[in-house]
């Protein structure tokens, strides 16, 4: 069986002589949460992009569902997969319902209006997302993580297998990053959803993804299981820090080791040991 | 906080605007210099031996400008909501593409060459102003091309060039021109009503109205691309196509209006606003809601612009930004709490 995302030989470049991404092959098997992380520059948004149809491959090919990305039409490709971007403040003061039904849009009847089944979507994104509660109010008036929960809940109301988000929670603080992980983790279980989130968070990533595609900087790149892909020296290699791993439970930690971090000597005496406790 | 947009509620707004529209016009079509009495309008034309003056000044003088303030009216305040919309800017007008400039540029041009021919009912300045416009658009939209594939910003200072060199070419033609020739186009730059052709009016509206209802056919996608491109693309909706339409279309129905009336300020950058406070963002009411009280506001600054001065009249587009202004200020102050993107 093959996967729901397959990428072969992908290579991309913005500029003739500066590949981004090259040569890239992996699959996403259906239903897996696959998280994409790297140093920046490594092409994790461009990666996701090309993934989205918003950028074409400058060789190489992608299919979604079996089929190759640019035969699909603007709107049938919305209804397999769905994006989430870093959440902003719109300019004009819609309400969260509003926005959320908008995912709806490519349904629409004739007249331009939702129909009752679009607004039972709607709301079960809210539901899910935790954000039936601010329905009416503007956008502009929540906060940065009740915002990104309603961008979420916008992705979940186009009803797509597959959900791409580019680095979710990078302005959140630890609770809401921890809510939205969560959540995410809720929609693949229960829904069976295919997400592909790029995250700068490793530790997020090693504790609710299944796979990681660590993109390195010099283009190179490595996919699989958690536990085969970050490890100390992998991460020191990709994103050139070197790293304290330690474990609680079955979760792994990775705590980076600046030259001037307060306690960087006492744990660089024995570096990349691991502490059970 | 306000309710879900219906079908339902769409209808019976519209239909109540354009009630309190057609009680303006109707007003606004008894006050003026002459008073007139209904009641011999009613008694029709006459013959050729007995003129009935009521009847003359109603339809021939004054119901043929308050319909061209209606349509220009609303042509103006549905360009001002897509331009709004495609730049993503609440400050965007009808204008800000340079719309204004290319159609001055025009009008100056067919005064100083003093063609006196018309074409259709029109006199050179309509039609020098129409190509005008529409040139400097497709210009603007080409340089903005050349910066990326619909780059706003790239866009709006394509506008802003384009705006500036042809104003300055438009100052240099004002300054080297015969003093009576610069009074016929600095009338035209403030914009002003004159009495028209039942045909040029028929041509005129059926463009406006073909155009508005086309815009109201894509406002549900003009509703996501507001939230960007990347956004709309991602939830399906074809923004290339939609963004050459709204465009192509806005800028149409803005160089009619241009032609019919010279340039009124004001009128598309309040009218989407004042709306949009009141009734909320969505497109779908946005269209249909702005240009009815486009309309309405422009037939009554007009109905005032000839009437505060008489028996002089004053150009509408004075009227517009004195009257808009200071009502724009108060609906500002009074709704902005609903409204995000003014915190």
């Amino acid at each position: 069986m093959s996967g729901i995302i397959e990428v072969e030989n992908l290579s991309f470049s913005y500029a003739p002589l500066s590949t981004v991404l090259k040569n890239i092959s992996f699959e996403v098997m259906s239903g897996t949460f696959l998280a994409v992380a790297g140093p920046n520059g490594a092409g994790k948004s461009t990666l996701l992009n090309l993934l989205c149809g918003m950028l074409v491959p400058k060789s190489g090919t992608i299919r979604i569902d079996a089929v190759a990305i640019e035969s699909y039409k603007t709107d049938d490709l919305a209804k397999k997969v769905a994006v989430v971007r870093q959440e902003s403040v719109p300019v004009f003061g819609f309400s969260v319902i509003e926005m959320v039904l908008m995912a709806r849009t490519p349904h629409f009847g004739q007249l331009g209006f939702e129909s009752k089944a679009d607004r039972e979507i709607a709301n079960e994104a809210l539901e899910a997302t935790d954000t039936a509660q601010f329905a009416l109010r503007p956008l502009g008036s929540l906060s940065s993580g009740e915002r990104q929960r309603v961008f979420i809940a916008r992705a979940l109301a186009q009803n797509t297998a597959i959900l791409l988000l580019d680095e979710p929670t990078s302005f959140l603080d630890l609770k809401h990053q921890v809510g939205i992980y969560d959540l995410l983790k809720a929609t693949q279980l229960e829904k069976g959803k295919t997400i592909v989130a790029v995250t700068h968070d490793i530790n997020l990533a090693a504790q609710y993804a299944d796979e990681v595609l660590l993109l390195g900087a010099d283009s190179s790149y490595n996919i699989g299981k958690i536990e085969d892909i970050l490890f100390p020296e992998q991460i020191e290699k990709v994103f050139g820090i070197r790293t304290f791993a330690g474990s609680v439970g079955q979760e792994k930690f990775f705590l980076p080791l600046g030259k001037l971090a307060k306690d960087s000597r006492q744990i660089n005496s024995k570096p990349n040991s691991s502490q059970q406790k | 906080m306000k309710e879900l947009l219906t079908p339902r509620k769409l209808v019976v707004r519209t239909a109540s605007a354009g009630i309190v529209l057609i009680a303006a016009m109707f007003v606004c079509l008894l006050i003026g210099t002459e008073s007139i009495s209904l009641k011999a309008v009613f008694h029709g034309g006459g013959e050729l031996s007995a003129v009935n003056p009521d009847y003359e000044i109603f339809v021939k003088v004054r119901l043929p400008r308050i319909i061209l303030a209606a349509i220009v009216g609303a042509a103006l305040a549905c360009s001002g909501v897509v331009f709004q919309a495609l730049l993503r800017n609440p400050l965007a007008d009808p204008y800000i593409l340079g719309i204004s400039s290319g159609a001055g540029l025009g009008a100056i041009i067919a005064v100083l060459s003093g063609f006196n021919w018309t074409l259709w009912g029109r006199s050179p300045i309509a039609i020098f102003a129409f190509a005008g416009a529409l040139g400097t658009v497709w210009l603007v939209w080409f340089i903005g091309r050349l910066t990326g594939k619909f780059h706003v910003t790239g866009l709006l200072l394509a506008g802003v060039v384009v705006n500036a060199f042809f104003s300055a070419v438009i100052m240099f033609l004002t300054s080297v021109a015969k003093s009576q020739q610069v009074h016929a186009t600095i009338f035209w730059l403030m914009g002003n009503m004159t009495e028209e052709d039942f045909f040029v009016l028929w041509i005129g509206g059926g463009c406006v109205l073909a155009g508005i209802l086309a815009l109201f056919n894509i406002s549900p996608q003009l509703n996501v691309i507001s939230f960007g491109e990347d956004d709309a693309k991602s939830i399906g909706v074809n923004t290339a196509r939609i963004q050459i339409i709204a465009f192509g279309i806005a800028a149409f129905i803005t160089a009619i209006a241009v032609s019919l009336s010279g340039l009124i300020g004001f009128v598309g950058l309040v009218v989407p606003h004042a709306v949009r406070l009141v009734f909320g963002p969505d497109h779908r009411q946005l269209f249909p809601l702005s240009g009815i009280v486009g309309a309405i506001f422009l037939v009554v600054a007009d109905t005032l612009a000839r009437i505060i001065v008489a028996p002089a009249q004053l150009p509408v587009g004075v009227v517009t930004a004195i009257v808009g202004g200071p009502f724009f200020l108060v609906l500002l102050v009074r709704h902005s709490k609903k409204v995000g993107w003014l915190k």
